[in-house]
């Protein structure tokens, strides 16, 4: 079941629009811009579901996804980790991140009814 | 140099030497026979006796098979000669132009004419005593230092020679293929097979080839003069020009058309997420035609993200990097995706959209995101050329081991030259130019996605009529042991647009 969001998410429209939608449908969303910020709070705090954007600054949606779950260590188990990004990854790191993850959206393709659409039946799979 | 279209063609000197040679033989013939009946009257037998005329007929007989014998003999070469010049300078004839590597010409010296003819004759150049100092170089070895590939077929064309350079890959069966990739072109064995039995020499030249992605990591792109010659001990003979540092900078990993996806999907993610909230958060409220407004808002967005999705997909495919991925799927399933957004479409533009897409087709092998996509520009097409008013038909049957998708319109249609070119990339037919706005990629990318898929597409139109594109679907039955065995499926995932989401219901059972 999933109630607490993590949405690492640089462009403010973007974010904004995410973060109202998903709060309007009774989720607990906690936002955050940056790369650092995205990790601190993925490891700081146990969140159901991390919507994680790719480019982001100072540190990069694959380098987070690195640190947070990688061949050695899954700092983060009980969370689900959703890639939302509108970068064309090359094929190699887009298999290598989808590998790690429960889903892969390009944003442009997902409006924020979708979204939450996508959210349920995530949460509906536990 | 001018040609005088009065001028006598080859074929006729070939006719007027032989009504030549014919009318001496006879000539000779003739006198031989007179001359032989007045000798056998005054010396031997009688003109009145019948052994005169056995004698007569069976000299006339002889002289006859002679003759034809002599006239073959004397002609053949020249027969050959003619061919053999007729097929140099392009004359249209009947006659098979003879092969200067025939084991036969090469025993008697005829060879040396015919390559004279053709154009390539070397005279043998005997080794001066500065040539005898230079060391021998082994040719595989200096060949294995060159960064142009060679690669040399037999009759079969089976590889009998391939430098380092050359991109050769091994198959199942232990045997070497070329790994290249000629995606719309025709490869150097389609057009082989095409000329081998036609012409004795042929050269063709390719640009920018690459390898094949799927078997050869690291990408190169070649420029490929192939050299065919019939009959000749390296019949075909291929250089591969490594040109990658030329073409590739285009290509460097996706590196442009990524930060080109990312920038122009951005504000397309807000336009059209924002207009969904306004569309959820608004609808009560709407007065007069502001619903159709903002409906012409969202149809708008759509079919914005819909051309650039196209534009990003030419320049994947066009770089080798369009993928898909092939899972059990139905074609009423991949049209409810998109159906609303059709049915907008449809509605905004004053069209009727009849979808007749029966519940009990059988499942087809097809990769969700990119199937919608294909159905979605066949239906903005058919908007497109058809009139305000008309309507536009979307239905499916199955034909064999496909499932056919077929979008039909009773709009502008197109006259026969028009739809063969139809496919091409930024292909738009003269008068649509004016006309209608588009981009002239989505039939190119459509056919693309279906051909990845291992169907086809065509048009049918008539002027004035209207137009049907149809594209097939394998039936997944027919093709799920080929996907299995090259591990294209992968059942736990939900296909949503370009991207997915785990299934994890599966995991439960």
């Amino acid at each position: 079941m999933i109630k607490t969001i993590l949405c690492v998410e640089d462009d403010r429209f973007i974010g904004e629009m995410y973060v109202r939608s998903l709060q309007k449908a009774g989720y607990d969303v906690t936002w955050v811009v940056d790369g650092n910020d995205g990790l601190v709070a993925a490891r700081n705090q146990n969140f159901d579901l991390i919507i994680l954007d790719l480019m982001l600054p100072e540190q990069r949606g694959d380098q987070i996804l690195d640190a947070l779950r990688n061949n050695n260590v899954d700092l983060v188990p009980n969370s689900k980790i959703l890639i939302m990004t509108n970068f064309e990854q090359d094929e190699a790191s887009r298999k290598s991140v989808m590998s790690r993850v429960d889903g892969y959206l390009i944003k442009a393709d997902i409006t924020p009814r979708n979204l939450i659409d996508v959210v349920k039946q995530m949460s509906s799979d536990d | 140099m001018a040609i005088d279209p009065a001028s006598k063609t080859l074929r006729e000197y070939k006719q007027y030497y032989y009504r030549k040679v014919i009318l001496v033989l006879l000539s000779a013939s003739a006198c031989i026979i007179l001359g032989l009946g007045i000798a056998l009257h005054f010396t031997a037998i009688s003109i009145s006796q019948l052994n005169f005329w056995i004698i007569i007929l069976i000299t006339a007989i002889l002289q006859i098979i002679f003759s034809i014998s002599i006239v073959k003999i004397i002609a053949a070469p020249l027969n050959k000669i003619l061919a053999a010049l007729s097929h140099k300078i392009g004359e249209p004839t009947t006659d098979t132009p003879p092969n200067p590597n025939d084991k036969r010409y090469e025993k008697t010296g005829f060879k040396t004419a015919l390559q004279a003819i053709y154009g390539d004759y070397q005279p043998e150049q005997k080794p001066t005593s500065d040539n005898d100092d230079k060391p021998k170089i082994p040719l595989t070895q200096a060949l294995n230092q060159a960064s142009t590939g060679v690669v040399i077929l037999n009759s079969n064309q089976k590889i009998i020679f391939a430098n380092s350079a050359a991109p050769i890959s091994r198959n199942a069966k232990g045997e070497d293929f070329l790994a290249l990739d000629f995606l719309n072109e025709p490869s150097i064995f389609d057009w082989l097979h095409e000329i081998s039995n036609e012409k004795i020499k042929a050269e063709r030249r390719w640009q920018r080839i690459s390898t094949n992605p799927d078997v050869i990591q690291k990408t190169r792109i070649f420029d490929i003069i192939v050299s065919f010659e019939k009959g000749a001990a390296a019949e075909t003979v291929i250089f591969l020009i490594d040109k990658s540092k030329g073409y590739l900078p285009e290509e460097e990993d996706l590196n442009f058309i990524s930060f080109a996806a990312h920038e122009l999907r951005g504000p397309i993610t807000v336009i059209r997420g924002y207009l969904d909230i306004i569309n959820e958060e608004f609808s009560g409220r709407l007065q007069g035609d502001e619903r159709q407004l903002l409906d012409r808002l969202v149809v708008s967005s759509n079919r914005l993200s819909s051309y650039i999705d196209n534009i990003l997909n030419v320049a994947r495919y066009d770089r080798h990097h369009l993928k898909v991925y092939l899972l059990e799927d139905t074609v009423a399933n991949i049209y409810a995706s998109i159906a609303d957004d059709m049915q907008l479409r449809a509605s905004t533009q004053h069209r009727m959209l009849n979808v007749n897409i029966p519940d009990d087709l059988p499942t087809v092998a097809a990769d969700h995101g990119s199937i919608g996509e294909v159905i979605g520009n066949l239906i903005d097409n058919a908007i497109k050329y058809s009139f305000e008013g008309g309507s536009v038909t979307v239905s499916a049957e199955k034909k064999g081991d496909f499932v056919e998708v077929s979008v039909a319109d009773n709009g502008i249609g197109m006259p026969a030259n028009v739809v063969d070119n139809l496919f091409h990339k930024f292909y738009r037919s003269h008068r649509s130019r004016e006309a209608v706005a588009g981009t002239g990629i989505g039939l190119y990318i459509c056919k693309a996605f279906v051909e990845s898929h291992g169907g086809s597409i065509i048009a049918r139109s008539r002027e004035n009529e209207g137009s049907v594109f149809s594209f097939t679907l394998p039936i997944y039955a027919t093709v799920k042991d080929k996907l299995l065995e090259d591990g294209q499926l992968n059942n736990q995932l939900i296909r949503k647009g370009g991207g997915w989401i785990k299934n994890h219901a599966m995991y439960k059972g």
